[in-house]
């Protein structure tokens, strides 16, 4: 070997004293570039091809066999919601946001990115984007395997087929993607066991306390009440379908708590939500700063 | 920075963790030199380095690289780290790893690219570099290792135990390396517990025991300071009995003892010895074979030191 330092001839890249320290921009793109790239690499995403072909053939069999009882726009927007938006969704966005930030700093190759001359903040912002990003496709493409398996029932919809259901659950989860994320890397800075918190998060606020009626006075603070909102905002649904997404819901509050769920105004969801999601990476982003992973405290 | 000042200041610097206390009132400085890191296990080298790079915070006193407060985007940007962990992103190959981390240089991605391929061709990985580095033997991650802190050309470059996996001509031609940074103006700390390796290798040593700087400078000197501790020196030479009688009358001479067909001689004032012996040897019938100080080495300092 010769000489790395040496044998640097005036070609083969620019002077230390002539590169420009990459900006805040710039550095959330590479970071969120990177993060996707990685993520090619986790093996549970190899297996999402099998999983979503596996999805469509039972969810189109479960379409044969509740024929007559529920009408596919019904069937479509149960398992959406209960399938994809209370436990899909959730559980591979928090297992990927938490096996990317928490990951890296436990094997310690987040040290080489702390080592650059760039703000830890923008790399984590960079991670919560491709998460996003990647959890979202996800959900898209897991929608449309659904939307699609129901929709070859054509006898189960008698009102003619409804695509505005895709999109509004694609949306839907769009949102649900973003905060769930930004709760992932959020546990991944912060806790030594985040997958742990992140099946308390799920099972113990987002299935339990999500589920309470209006007076329980806790759903605020999570993110499957503001997304249920969402969605009967933009699918308007009957009575029954109603209850079925909302059990615990009294009648009066239905129409009235869906209502305007994507206004841009102080309590309505789509706000709580953006304040939750930005809450939650402000809560991300100092601990990621401020916190010496080295420290024998943590370990 | 001003030219010739210190690339690394570490000043009154303490650590603590929790009522741990890890690095203790240490103050250092290092130039454009080699510089040894020398203590055991868990006295708080990497401690030490990680405060430089800025991976950490001094609890207490200041540490300055290039110039720059350790930890700042400036510092960041001077200064090279290769971590004595063997964590590396697996499934990437070694260049686009080193390419990777260039981009946070502010390096275009063909430029990190080439860069890339460059230093790692220099360091020996030009035939491996496109494979996985899952696939990499352990010298061949530590070179991707060693690329990562060059890669981006700093001024200043701290290397913890940068020898560890290795092959022997690798690390001759590792230390080979190490010995030319500073005529490129780059400064060098490197901790090593191969001691006779890092003794080739530095111009002096910082020693480390217990979280305190034990001692600090070149390993001839450190050892002229230890007056308690006679240097002990091996004496190959025709009539040894008659030698050693003759030896023994001298002040210097503290002990004599035979040691297969040698003698063991414990001197102290080892430089007055060294005169008389140097006449007496061109007198002596028959010749002196061999003067060997056994305990000037790094090694032999070093625990005397600790003791």
């Amino acid at each position: 070997m010769t000489s790395p330092a040496n044998s640097a001839d005036a070609n083969a890249g620019p002077d230390r004293s002539d590169v420009a320290l990459p900006t805040a921009a710039a550095t959330v793109f590479e970071s969120a570039r990177q993060t996707l790239l990685m993520l090619r690499y986790r093996r549970v995403l190899w297996y999402l091809p099998i999983a979503l072909a596996v999805f469509g053939a039972l969810t189109f069999v479960l379409a044969g066999l509740v024929h007559g009882r529920i009408s596919g726009h019904d069937l479509f927007c149960i398992i959406a919601w209960w399938g994809l938006g209370t436990v899909v969704v959730p559980w591979i966005t928090l297992f990927l946001g938490v096996q990317t930030v928490h990951g890296e700093i436990e094997d310690r190759t987040s040290q080489y990115l702390f080592l650059r001359p760039v703000r830890r903040v923008p790399l984590l912002l960079g991670k919560w984007i491709a998460i996003t990003l990647a959890a979202s496709a996800m959900a898209w493409c897991a929608t449309a395997v659904l939307f699609v398996a129901i929709q070859a029932r054509a006898d189960l919809w008698p009102d003619g087929r409804q695509p505005h259901l895709f999109w509004s659950f694609g949306l839907v989860l769009t949102f649900g993607a973003m905060a769930y994320a930004a709760v992932s890397v959020f546990f991944g800075a912060t806790f030594r066991r985040p997958l742990a918190w992140a099946a308390f998060f799920v099972v113990g606020l987002q299935m339990l306390t999500a589920n309470l009626p209006v007076s329980a006075g806790l759903r605020q603070v999570t993110i499957t009440d503001h997304l249920r909102r969402m969605v009967l905002d933009l699918i308007e649904p009957d009575r029954g379908l109603a209850h079925a997404l909302w059990p615990a819901e009294r009648d009066e509050s239905l129409v009235e708590l869906s209502d305007g769920a994507f206004r841009f105004e102080s309590g309505s969801p789509l706000v709580s939500l953006l304040i939750f999601t930005f809450i939650c990476l402000a809560l991300a982003a100092y601990r990621y700063a401020c916190t010496e992973y080295e420290s024998r405290a943590r370990d | 920075m001003s030219s010739g000042g210190p690339l690394l200041h570490f000043d009154g610097v303490s650590k603590w963790y929790g009522s741990v206390a890890a690095l203790l009132d240490v103050s250092f400085e290092v130039r454009t030199e080699v510089v040894g890191l020398v203590g055991k296990n868990g006295v708080g080298k990497s401690t030490l380095m990680k405060l430089a790079v800025g991976l950490l915070a001094p609890s207490q006193g200041r540490v300055q690289v290039c110039g720059f407060d350790s930890g700042t985007r400036e510092a960041r940007a001077r200064v090279g780290f290769c971590p004595d962990f063997d964590r590396l992103y697996e499934p990437l190959s070694g260049v686009t790893f080193v390419a990777w981390m260039l981009r946070y240089h502010g390096y275009t991605a063909t430029e990190a690219e080439r860069r890339g391929e460059e230093v790692l061709t220099e360091l020996g990985l030009a035939e491996n570099m496109r494979r996985p580095i899952r696939e990499y033997s352990k010298g061949m991650r530590q070179r991707v290792r060693l690329g990562q802190a060059l890669a981006h050309r700093p001024q200043f470059v701290l290397l913890d135990e940068p020898m560890t996996g290795l092959d022997p001509v690798a690390r001759a031609e590792l230390s080979q390396h190490i010995r030319e940074l500073p005529s490129q103006g780059v400064g060098v700390l490197v901790s090593s517990h191969v001691l006779h390796e890092l003794e080739a290798v530095v111009d002096r040593v910082v020693l480390v025991h217990q979280g305190r700087l034990l001692a600090s400078g070149k390993i001839a000197e450190l050892r002229d300071q230890l007056p308690e501790r006679p240097h002990r020196l091996r004496v190959k030479a025709a009539r040894c009995r008659e030698l050693a009688a003759q030896l023994t009358a001298w002040p210097e001479v503290e002990g004599v003892s035979f040691q297969a067909e040698a003698l063991e001689v414990s001197v102290s004032g080892h430089r007055g010895f060294y005169e008389r012996f140097t006449n007496l040897a061109a007198e002596w019938h028959g010749g002196i074979q061999e003067l060997t100080p056994l305990d000037d080495d790094l090694a032999a300092v070093f625990g005397y030191l600790v003791e």
